[in-house]
């Protein structure tokens, strides 16, 4: 049966609340934009096949879903290519001869340099530290949140994100007291 | 008072975020590859709304047989 605009609007709303958060998930775990935006894609794909279940589930089981889903896709595609492994080795390798050039014309070079510095320190974070950061920063989820997508409490969440600021403050000779 | 450190560490990893979000322009594409065209209306649709209506209000507006026999 072909869609309806109604299931068009519903999936879309549902894709805008969840894919930077999804994304960021991925991109925390895999390392790999490329791959984490086919994932993302895949992901969302099984949410309009099941769109008139998943539609009336409250945000949070939605979210723990969608998660559920991307998590697993993460997974297989670590079993099928051994992506992660080669991607990792890859992003080393960037890290320690090409400095990350990010935002824009105004950027210090300084500032750009410190950028660098730190994007190099979150590649050597623990994965699960990663995860979390790049879903609380780039993914803006709350720690309850990210708690409710991963399946582990607030406390523990924000434990580890207190963990992953601490090694980040370390190696950029910063203080990172509360 | 705010720790100038931690401001700083904010301050960066605000701008490392802000360079590993998925530009919109990507997620849009993304989200159009998902989902399937809706199929478009029929070019004719409004014609034959429009006549479908007014033969309704002219059954709907027309004076009964008996009645008009009876106005004679």
């Amino acid at each position: 049966m072909p869609p309806s605009r109604d299931d068009a609007a519903v999936f879309t709303r549902i894709f805008d609340r969840h894919h930077h958060a999804v994304y960021a998930y991925l991109l925390g775990r895999l390392s790999d934009p490329e791959l984490s935006r086919d994932l993302l894609q895949e992901t969302f794909l099984r949410v309009w096949r099941r769109l008139s279940e998943l539609a009336p589930l409250p945000d949070a089981r939605q979210r723990a879903w969608i998660f559920t889903v991307a998590r697993n896709l993460a997974i297989d595609s670590y079993r099928v290519s051994a992506a992660r492994q080669a991607a990792e080795a890859e992003l080393h390798h960037q890290a320690a001869t090409q400095p990350t050039t990010v935002p824009g014309p105004h950027q210090h070079a300084e500032f750009a340099e410190r950028l660098a510095q730190l994007d190099a320190a979150i590649r050597h974070l623990p994965e699960e530290q990663r995860v979390i950061l790049s879903m609380a920063t780039a993914g803006g989820l709350t720690s309850r949140q990210i708690g409710e997508a991963l399946g582990e409490p607030a406390g523990t969440i924000r434990y580890r994100l207190s963990q992953a600021r601490k090694q980040l403050a370390g190696a950029l000779d910063l203080e990172d007291e509360p | 008072m705010t720790n100038p450190a931690r401001h700083d560490l904010d301050q960066l990893l605000a701008a490392w975020a802000q360079a590993r979000r998925l530009p919109d322009a990507d997620a849009e594409r993304i989200r159009q590859a998902i989902i399937p065209p809706v199929p478009a209306l029929e070019a004719s649709w409004w014609s034959e709304l429009n006549s479908k209506l007014s033969t309704a209000i002219t059954r709907a507006t027309a004076i009964p047989g008996p009645a008009l026999a009876a106005l004679q």
